[in-house]
């Protein structure tokens, strides 16, 4: 009967379930989480059936802790809304809850990422005369501007982990001081609207965190990986100086809760 | 005031002039007024000026054949269905559409400005990034920052040290007036109250915020009804302009409570998007190929639409396969 909650043995689980679990294993009981769409959506939802019940979820497009019973594939889907408190639009999602301080936690994605946790989510090269074009900001520097906690599901590839990204899409530890342009800590850009900031990278390889300086160390490493492995796969010297331990794998319950009640149709759980 | 005007899609389209600021209903790929956008290449408009506070497969279908000229916006691409907007894109890269980026919500800021007759909305959203280096700022890059053009703000942004409790720096949007608003909506009552199921998106903004407002709806009901219960309403019929009643008019976006996202239908259209022959091909089979929305849908034909017809239980089907099991 206690089986369930023992850990996964490398081979009895995919890498894509153990970043949604690492992921889930973030938000807290009673965080209010604003997440985007894939990973997050499935991150946060196993949270709510697992150790975070009293989690709540806000999506962009507007609905404001919806309860669905089908995943939905876009937060603007009609399933986000399903028994929601509110179906309401932007403007409450992104100044009623957001700018207003209600949201606890980010939960979001990216193309690039530098040491400090800036995020390129729109060119490769110059802005001005790109290589090519990503999808653009949505709402990902927002939500991670304002919450107070912010998490990132990443791809791990060395061309993804730059020491400088072409474009901050989105804000980390250490940011530019518009018009200027100069560096600067995130508080000294933000001043009272200071909250926090992006709290953890989780990829297929590791999950990282931010040290007193801003700067990106290597906290866990999967199942399978070495803290070289990881270090080999990141374009900046990544401090793996103070590596806790393993990441813990998923449970059997984990594995179940995601593939029979989070994602039973197979749409970002292939 | 008064009585929004009943009009064909044709009479629609035909009153966006080119070079025209435009506006959108919808969320990416939720309730675009899409017979429109298709109606709006068939008539060939030019030099569109776009404002939307995201972008969607609508986009891409009038950055592939050729209507726009400006983009202001956040995002592009198909969510789940077509990771990037490559018309928009290339366009980008290629220097044929000035892209000027903002955050989402830094757009919701803009018009939420223009809804409210406010020159402009503070913010503390997405201080930091290069959204805000202003040897990104492609309007003033390319001189259109003169005054000369009464849709285009003198400057992208400004900053301003809070004067009341001392907060700091903030960030003031410039309010954008559109000179149209394109709306979807599920229900357009006889004069003119409007409504849509679930999520509002910034639809209640968009209709504010444009000088004209042209609503696609995909039934005309009684007002009488719509006024049983007015907190599900959104917009007066004095704000509307023009109605055009069009069943199925947000195919292949999603329509809460009547239809989901074809997504079939965007998968096929983002391969095709990856080159301008593969547009051109696509755009003469779906835009070309047909001569009206009864053609398109005939095309479509009877069994995928139903499949993609709403339970009227929960507002979106179950009947469509979104995944791999």
């Amino acid at each position: 009967m206690s089986a369930k909650n023992e850990y996964a043995k490398p081979g009895e689980y995919k890498p894509i379930d153990l970043l949604a679990v690492a992921a889930a294993r973030e938000v807290r009981d009673g965080d209010v989480v604003f997440a985007g769409t894939g990973l997050p959506m499935l991150a946060i939802m196993l949270a709510q059936l697992s150790h975070a019940p009293n989690a709540v979820c806000i999506y962009e497009a507007g609905s404001i802790d919806g309860r669905p019973i089908d995943l939905p594939t876009s937060v603007g889907d009609a399933r986000c809304a399903y028994q929601a408190a509110m179906a309401a639009g932007l403007t409450e999602a992104f100044y009623g809850q957001l700018h207003n301080g209600y949201v606890d936690l980010g939960f979001l994605g990216g193309a690039e990422i530098d040491k400090y946790g800036n995020v390129n989510t729109t060119v490769v090269g110059n802005y001005a005369s790109p290589k090519k074009r990503f999808t653009g900001s949505g709402g990902n520097p927002d939500i991670n501007s304002l919450a107070r906690r912010s998490v990132y599901i990443m791809v791990q590839e060395k061309r993804r982990f730059k020491e400088h990204v072409d474009y901050i899409t989105s804000p980390g530890w250490r940011i530019k001081k518009w018009p200027s342009g100069e560096w600067a800590h995130r508080k000294d850009v933000y001043h009272k609207y200071f909250r926090g900031g992006i709290e953890a990278v989780i990829t297929n390889m590791g999950v990282f965190r931010f040290d007193e300086q801003g700067i990106m160390y290597l906290d866990t490493v999967h199942p399978g990986f070495s803290a070289e492995d990881v270090k080999n796969n990141v374009d900046f010297d990544l401090n793996i100086s103070r590596v806790s331990g393993e990441t813990k794998p998923p449970t059997y319950l984990d594995i179940e809760l995601l593939y029979t009640k989070v994602d039973p149709e197979g749409i970002f759980l292939p | 005031m008064g009585k929004p005007e009943r009009i064909t899609l044709q009479e629609a389209a035909s009153l966006i002039k080119d070079g025209d600021l435009l506006t959108f209903s919808g969320f990416t790929i939720w309730r675009r007024p899409m017979a429109l956008v298709y109606e709006l290449v068939r008539q060939g408009k030019k030099n569109l000026h776009l404002f939307e506070v995201n972008g969607g497969t609508h986009t891409e279908v009038l950055a592939g054949a050729g209507c726009i000229k400006i983009w202001e916006s956040c995002w592009v691409g198909h969510e789940l269905y077509g990771k990037l907007g490559e018309l928009v894109a290339a366009r980008q890269v290629k220097g044929t559409i000035i892209t000027e980026d903002y955050s989402h919500a830094q757009c919701v800021a803009r018009l939420l400005a223009g809804a409210y007759g406010i020159p402009f909305f503070p913010t503390a959203l997405s201080m930091g990034t290069d959204i805000l280096n202003p040897e990104f700022d492609m309007l003033g890059k390319a001189g259109l920052r003169d005054g000369s053009n009464p849709k285009i703000p003198l400057k992208k942004y400004d900053m301003i040290e809070d004067p009341f409790y001392n907060m700091g720096e903030l960030l003031l949007m410039p309010a954008v007036n559109p000179n149209w608003a394109l709306i979807y909506a599920s229900q357009v009552g006889d004069e003119g109250t409007v409504r849509v199921n679930a999520q509002t998106y910034t639809d209640i903004e968009a209709i504010k915020a444009a000088d004209k407002v042209i609503v696609l709806a995909e039934e005309i009901v009684p007002d009488s009804y719509l006024r049983q219960e007015p907190k599900l309403n959104i917009a007066t019929g004095y704000a509307i302009d023009y109605v055009v009643e069009l069943p199925w008019a947000a195919h292949p976006t999603g329509s809460q409570g009547y239809y989901d996202v074809d997504a079939d239908f965007i998968r096929a259209f983002y391969s095709a998007s990856k080159s301008q022959e593969g547009f051109d091909k696509w755009a003469d089979e779906w835009i070309f190929g047909v001569k009206n929305h009864e053609e398109y849908l005939a095309k479509l034909g009877i069994t995928r639409l139903e499949k993609l017809r709403a339970n009227s239980a929960l507002g979106y089907s179950r009947r469509v396969k979104r995944g791999t099991r």
